[in-house]
């Protein structure tokens, strides 16, 4: 592959800035920052009616061994001809070799991707974005909220904090459905729940017989929840209208303004902070975010 | 959402009709000269009506429709086609909007007696007012303007053999015409109606120095209120504005409501 | 700063020499405006241009440009060679030199260097030309009305002659080979001087000076004001289309005519575009024109002060011309202006 030069000799530019061909992954991801790595889909599993969680494994072995991504990262996802979409990581950085990308077919590129099987090829590239404080959180309690799709980056962190388990307090997990078929990971929570060292609130709009877990909006287990404010992180993920309300009882336990942290969803193109599809007001989501604190995010415009 | 045709490998099959229209823009397709056997090699054109006057086959995937809705016969013929097909795909601003047909919605009966007389003839078909494919049946994806650009009608077929995450545009034309490091008409006093008119065509018709006509229709997201007003400060009467938005746009009820008729 | 004066007689002389190894790009005649165009003599210049109709931003960032081209059926990348034409632009602007300064802090930011980005900007050079402000210019406002970085040679017109700065020494090179420069006396201090000064007191005074203006888009977010810009926005975009400094941009894939090959482009966007805060689902977070232009506004007004300590806004005043409905940064200042009153 050409790398970049001008015409003119005496003007070579080349993205390979000591003249040689990149060697590493890292020195490859970094040659051309815009370029996909074939990746190959190696499992995929239905979650929900419209939600898979896809893992992917990319096929360079410098690349592969390059990728390390951390808890609220995304990834651009390609399917050459379809186009690009902003993806966040649902596995955890614990695990490495391969990444998990939980998807809701909503749109034409997803569309696309869940008519995929194992084996067929995409292009990644990434991880983008500011994680979640993964090394900060350590040594507190935590205190995880999802609702939705919003599952799928604190999944990231659910899972970290899974594998090391002992680095931290209490943590307790609220993960809000609209009903109990849309509830995703079940058996992960099932398993969960009969843990002691897990607080687990599964809760959904509009139960049906089956189900036996809580009824109402995510803010309803708060009444619940003994928090000991100075020693506990808030973490949370959903659709937009969730926040306000999430972070008001996150507020009303006590817990200070730069220990809630949420992650926001907005439309990604190049994940460098360039292309501007994902500015909220003066911040990029793609490279100040997407996770910000709840003090960062009242001092962004239009942030919530 | 429109879905990827599925086919299990198989070329699609895909029909090509044409309603109240000028056929021009199934002329474009022909237009296509150098990609257009490429083209035909990905899919399998089962009846193209340009060139064979057998009936609609029974089985398809993608229908291609020109032409506006004119007669209670292409009403039954949309309603079949949308039956049977995964993918509806329009060509053309009589498709879109209604296009140039589309004008005669205005004081339709009076219309229709001025050209027929007080008896239609048989082969004219049951006269029905004007209306865009789309008023009858839902379409996935419309190609504007008049007529087709060639480009815009292969992408849009490689939309449903591959698929593609693009949206159709909604901004207005002068962007683009910007883009194109063009001065304006109104600082000329001219009307244009790129003000109002859906980006996408790269506003080629303002490029070669005519004012926008209004062919890709007036944008969703236009403020027509806005601009009647800018052109009355240009110095173009708003009236003026209205009666050139109904060449393209005649059966919008938002932009040529049927109370101002 | 390395100065010298040089006599205009020499301008000629002076392209000619850029010639031999660039395109020269320069202001020329565009309809009853300007544009930067190639040229291929000197004779086609107009130096004493009021402001062109689009920016240079085209030459740093195209309106559209292949990122690479794939193998659909692999999903692969098959090739991201791209050429550049090393190129001279002859005659900028103090404006627009900032403007293209703005831009590197965005494309060149360490975490990510933007490669197509650099390899253009890095084939190109940049001789400005001073000038005087036309009514709907208020670069001083923005500090954007002197270029102290960014240029191999600025040209300060002192009457009949031009005092030079020389800002590299691929500049300094050509215009020792070409001309006869010498070292500046008192005269030409003091005429550099009164140009400046002349340039100063010439700007449109109608053109408030908001010094606070950051500060008071962030205070007056919720104001009425936007419902009134929002309600005569068309949504065109052409300001951004103008802009030296809108350097959104969009994604997509163009497959070729046999359905297998392909192409990834960038291509310009708008954040007054309808849909361009949109996410899979069909949630838009800037659902309105009034968000949309006040977006706009506040990303040119405070939000790159915010993250990049200067105004994006270069006050060039090529929105101004360009907005049908009147929608301006101008617009801005006088309303935080009246309501100081």
């Amino acid at each position: 592959m050409a790398p970049i030069t001008t015409e003119n000799a005496a003007l070579r530019v080349s993205p390979y800035h000591d003249g040689g061909a990149p060697q590493t992954g890292a020195e490859l991801i970094a040659a051309n920052p815009y370029r996909p790595w074939p990746a190959r889909i190696t499992s995929i599993q239905q979650l929900t009616e419209h939600e898979k969680l896809f893992e992917f494994r990319f096929i360079d072995e410098n690349i592969r061994n390059a990728f390390h991504h951390a808890p609220g990262q995304f990834v651009e996802l390609s399917i050459f001809g379809v186009g690009e979409a902003p993806i966040s990581i649902s596995s955890s950085p614990s695990k490495s070799g391969f990444i998990e990308l939980c998807v809701r077919r909503a749109g034409e590129f997803t569309q696309r991707l869940h008519e995929m099987q194992c084996g067929d090829i995409v292009g990644i590239r990434g991880p983008y974005g500011r994680p979640f404080p993964f090394e900060l959180m350590k040594g507190h309690d935590v205190l995880l909220v999802a609702g939705g799709l919003g599952i799928a980056p604190l999944r990231s962190l659910i899972n970290n904090i899974h594998d090391e388990r002992s680095e931290f307090g209490k943590v307790t997990i609220i993960y809000g459905s609209r009903s109990p078929q849309e509830v995703m990971f079940r058996d992960q929570f099932e398993m969960w729940r009969h843990r002691k060292d897990f607080d687990l609130y599964l809760t959904v709009d509009h139960p049906d017989d089956t189900w036996d877990g809580e009824v109402g909006l995510v803010t309803k287990p708060f009444q619940h929840l003994q928090v000991d404010a100075d020693r506990t992180f808030g973490a949370v993920c959903g659709p937009p209208v969730m926040y306000k309300f999430v972070v008001q009882e996150m507020r009303n336990k006590g817990i200070s303004y730069d220990r809630i942290y949420m992650s926001f969803e907005r439309h990604m193109k190049c994940g460098m902070g360039k292309c501007g599809h994902c500015q909220i007001g003066h911040q990029y989501c793609c490279i100040d975010g997407p996770v910000f604190n709840y003090w960062e995010a009242k001092n962004i415009q239009g942030s919530m | 959402m429109s879905e990827t045709v599925s086919l299990h490998g198989k070329r699609p099959r895909v029909i090509i009709i044409g309603l109240a229209s000028c056929f021009g823009c199934q002329l474009q397709i022909t237009n296509m000269e150098p990609h257009l056997l490429e083209l035909l090699d990905q899919i399998d054109l089962v009846h193209w009506q340009l060139a064979s006057s057998d009936p609609l086959p029974e089985a398809f995937d993608i229908a291609v429709v020109e032409g506006a809705v004119t007669t209670k016969e292409a009403l039954e013929t949309l309603r079949k086609v949308r039956r049977r097909a995964s993918a509806v795909i329009t060509i053309g601003a009589c498709a879109a909007t209604a296009g140039i047909p589309g004008m005669a919605s205005r004081d339709f009966d009076d219309q229709v007696e001025s050209v027929y007389g007080a008896e239609v003839p048989v082969a004219a078909g049951s006269l029905v007012r004007p209306m865009a494919v789309s008023a009858v049946i839902p379409v996935d994806w419309e190609v504007r303007c008049c007529p087709i650009d060639p480009a815009d009608f292969m992408m849009a077929l490689q939309r449903f053999l591959t698929g593609s995450n693009r949206l159709a545009p909604t901004a207005t034309l002068c962007g683009e015409c910007k883009r194109n490091e063009r001065g304006c008409f109104y600082g000329r006093g001219q009307l244009c109606l790129g003000l109002v008119t859906r980006s996408g065509c790269g506003a080629r018709c303002p490029n070669l120095g005519r004012p926008c006509n209004g062919c890709a229709g007036v944008s969703p997201d236009a403020n027509v209120a806005a601009a009647r007003v800018l052109a009355e400060e240009a110095g173009v009467p708003a009236q003026r504005f209205d009666v050139a938005l109904q060449l393209f746009n005649a059966t919008n009820e938002d932009v040529c409501p049927s109370g101002a008729r | 700063m390395l100065y010298r004066v040089i006599d205009d007689q020499e301008l000629p002389a002076l392209v000619e020499a850029f010639m031999e190894d660039y395109e020269v790009i320069a202001p020329v005649r565009s309809g009853a405006s300007y544009a930067f165009h190639h040229v291929d003599s000197f004779d086609q210049i107009e130096l004493d241009y009021t402001t062109t109709i689009t920016s240079l931003k085209k030459y740093v960032l195209p309106p559209k440009e292949t990122l690479f081209t794939f193998d659909a059926d692999a999903n692969e990348v098959t090739d991201f060679s791209l050429t550049v034409r090393p190129r001279v632009i002859f005659g900028a602007h103090a404006c627009d030199i900032n403007a293209l300064n703005s831009l590197d802090l965005v494309f060149e930011d360490s975490r990510y260097r933007d490669p197509y980005y650099e390899a253009r900007r890095e084939g190109l050079l940049i001789v400005g030309i001073s000038c005087s402000p036309t009514e709907t210019c208020f670069c001083h406002l923005m500090e954007a009305d002197e270029a102290r970085t960014g240029y191999d040679l600025f040209l300060q017109d002192i009457g009949g002659r031009y005092l030079v700065s020389i800002g590299s020494v691929t500049g300094a090179n050509v215009l020792e080979s070409a001309c006869n420069p010498r070292e500046a006396t008192d005269e030409d201090r003091i005429a550099f001087r009164q140009a400046t000064r002349k340039r100063q007191d010439s700007f449109n005074k109608d053109i408030p000076d908001v010094q606070e203006i950051a500060m008071l888009m962030d205070a007056f977010h919720s104001d009425p004001f936007w419902d009134e810009l929002g309600s005569r926005c068309l949504a065109c975009t052409a300001c951004s289309s103008v802009c030296p400094t809108c350097y959104c941009f969009d994604i997509a894939d163009v497959l070729d005519a046999d359905g297998r090959t392909g192409r990834r482009e960038r291509v310009w966007d708008a954040c007054t575009s309808p849909q361009f805060a949109m996410v899979t689902g069909g949630h838009n977070f800037r659902d309105s024109n009034r968000n949309r232009v006040r977006h706009r506004m506040y990303h040119k007004l405070n939000g790159f002060l915010a993250t990049h300590d200067r105004m994006l806004c270069t006050g060039c005043g090529r929105c101004v011309r360009a907005c049908k409905a009147h929608i301006s940064p101008i617009e801005v200042l006088k309303f935080f202006e009246e309501k100081g009153a």
